[in-house]
């Protein structure tokens, strides 16, 4: 054992995060997600014994991606993985110096299409930001949008509680809302009139409601990737033209659809509007 | 974050290069924003980020001496990718971002639509005095030769370097044999008119009449990824015979083209032959 108290032990090794390319990093209950999620889907069914989940946040596009007029610039540079490699290093730290079991929680699907483990329950867990009405997505109160990386440990550390109030709706999405009846990420995306998103705000100024049409958001966010690969190929198969299958072979969509496999790392999404119009963090994202 | 009056923008400029090298890079350098007019419109710096001011470049994760003695030629299909680099790139513009407090974004490496690059990155090598064209097509570094590049568009106003007053290539050796045999090695090794990719000419010790076969050489250097996987999903559809058909997409050379898809996100190359011939650099990749 390190003889650190628990306390001292978490500062330390948040700030190994924070210094390993981590923007946040905050610290869970295993035990929070009983109530949560069902069983399968807990840190214990991952790692048994597991006393601890830190979770590391960072931010996605730079300040420039999200000004670039070419929004297929954000497709290929959306995503950096720092928080995958802060979280590595993490795991690392724990086990070699710290003595204990330490692995990072699967963030893609392993069976169905359902991650084994939520990065954004534990992001909300441990404190890190609370869901919006955009799609759902977890935002942090000084970044907004981040991506987010676990560690499950059997370390004993210091848990951060869940943030009391929620980051969404920012208090001129309230404002708008109230004068009319849409946030901007409503407005970005309306469900009524083929987009995605819809919800509601209550007098306290809270989330009275939400809708996200998720099938929807993939065929649109998700324009070149895995499933842009399936639902051509499909097509390919079934096509029964020799000339016209060849050239749906060799077309640009389907090649860039193979890129964006290949490229996987990088090409995440295509879409960012209803992040784009969010106030949440758009500081963070004004430079010069 | 530093104001701008307070800004010394040649300081500035070696810190950056300073937290290039420290990550790996071997060169880097600045190419002014307004210095890409040769390239098409849509695809130079403020089409990418509006108001760019500068695009620093840089250079490096080359093959390593030993990839290049390595008998097995297939070695080099699986580990030289420009990967690393674009791992750089990607810190170096959040250090631009964060400590200086200016916009900027990395040019992404795959390919835009009709399969052209956002910026030509070789371009703003050339333009920032990290390498020059050469005969065989790379951008070649007077030390280094061959490497892979990283580019990063930004507003921070970055003193420029400008191109090369003297190009890499022709290497003095290449200029002796050209003047003996009428060829380079590149040229030799690859010839357009004997079934290769390359011509040229040689006059007053620089190159003229540079010929690249690119077709060619894509069917050739990239054997293994989307081209060779799209070539084969074709034969596998087209083949009438099922028995064939299993044959096909079972075999070694499917089985390597998902591999190498899976396993090469930025850039791979399965000939660098013009490369291996190349005086450039060429005490860089022999070791003992």
């Amino acid at each position: 054992m390190d003889g650190l108290k628990a306390d001292s032990r978490t500062q330390q090794i948040k700030a190994f995060a924070l210094s390993a390319g981590a923007d946040v990093v905050g610290v869970a209950d295993p035990l929070a997600w009983n109530e949560h999620v069902p069983e399968g889907h807990r840190p214990a069914d991952i790692l048994p014994n597991v006393r601890s989940i830190i979770v590391a946040g960072s931010r996605g596009p730079t300040g420039g991606a999200w000004r670039s007029p070419n929004h297929r610039i954000m497709e290929m540079n959306g995503y950096d993985f720092r928080n995958d490699a802060a979280i590595h290093r993490v795991a690392d730290l724990i086990e070699q110096q710290h003595d204990h079991q330490a692995i990072q929680a699967p963030g893609l699907p392993t069976g169905g299409h359902l991650p084994p483990f939520s990065m954004m329950l534990a992001a909300v867990l441990a404190g890190l930001g609370t869901r919006s009405l955009a799609a759902n997505i977890v935002l942090n109160p000084k970044y907004g949008l981040l991506y987010y990386s676990a560690c499950l440990t059997t370390l004993e550390l210091e848990y951060d509680d869940m943030l009391e109030e929620g980051v969404c709706p920012h208090h001129m999405c309230v404002e708008s809302f109230r004068r009319f009846g849409k946030t901007p990420c409503l407005a970005a995306c309306p469900s009524e009139e083929g987009g995605c998103l819809d919800g509601s705000i209550d007098d306290q100024g809270r989330i009275e409601s939400s809708y996200y049409d998720r099938e929807r958001c993939v065929s649109r966010a998700m324009n070149f990737g895995i499933n842009s690969f399936q639902k051509a190929l499909a097509q390919i198969v079934e096509e029964q033209d020799e000339e016209r299958q060849s050239t749906m072979i060799h077309s640009d969509f389907f090649s860039r659809s193979c890129s964006a496999i290949t490229h996987y790392k990088e090409s995440v999404a295509q879409c960012f509007e209803c992040m784009r119009v969010c106030p949440i963090g758009r500081s963070e994202r004004k430079l010069k | 974050m530093n104001a701008v009056s307070q800004i010394d923008f040649d300081e500035a400029k070696s810190e950056i290069r300073a937290i290039a090298a420290k990550s790996g890079v071997l060169v880097s350098g600045v190419a002014a924003a307004e210095a890409f007019d040769a390239a098409p419109e849509g695809r130079r710096p403020e089409d990418i980020l509006p108001r760019a001011s500068s695009v620093f470049v840089i250079g490096g994760a080359q093959p390593r001496a030993g990839d290049w003695q390595s008998p097995n030629y297939q070695h080099m299909e699986v580990t030289t990718t420009s990967d690393r680099i674009q791992t750089i790139a990607l810190k170096v513009a959040r250090t631009i971002e964060d400590q200086f407090g200016y916009y900027a974004v990395c040019v992404p490496p795959g390919v835009d639509r009709g399969q052209q690059p956002f910026m030509s990155i070789a371009m703003a090598a050339d333009l920032a005095g990290c390498g020059s064209r050469s005969l065989a097509g790379p951008v070649l570094h007077p030390e280094f030769g061959f490497m892979y590049y990283g580019a990063i568009i930004t507003t921070m106003p970055l003193p420029a370097d400008g191109p090369l007053a003297t190009p890499a290539c022709p290497a003095a050796e290449c200029l002796a044999m050209y003047d003996a045999e009428g060829t380079t090695p590149c040229l030799a090794t690859c010839p357009a008119d004997d079934g290769g990719c390359l011509n040229g000419h040689i006059e007053g010790g620089r190159f003229t009449d540079r010929a690249f076969d690119s077709a060619r050489c894509t069917t050739r250097v990239q054997n293994y990824w989307v081209p060779g996987f799209q070539k084969v999903l074709q034969a596998a559809l087209q083949e009438p015979d099922a028995e064939k058909q299993k044959m096909i997409l079972f075999s070694s050379m499917f089985s390597r083209t998902l591999w190498s898809m899976t396993y090469s996100n930025v850039s791979q190359g399965q000939c660098s032959e013009c490369m291996r011939v190349c005086p450039v650099g060429r005490e860089h990749r022999t070791r003992q």
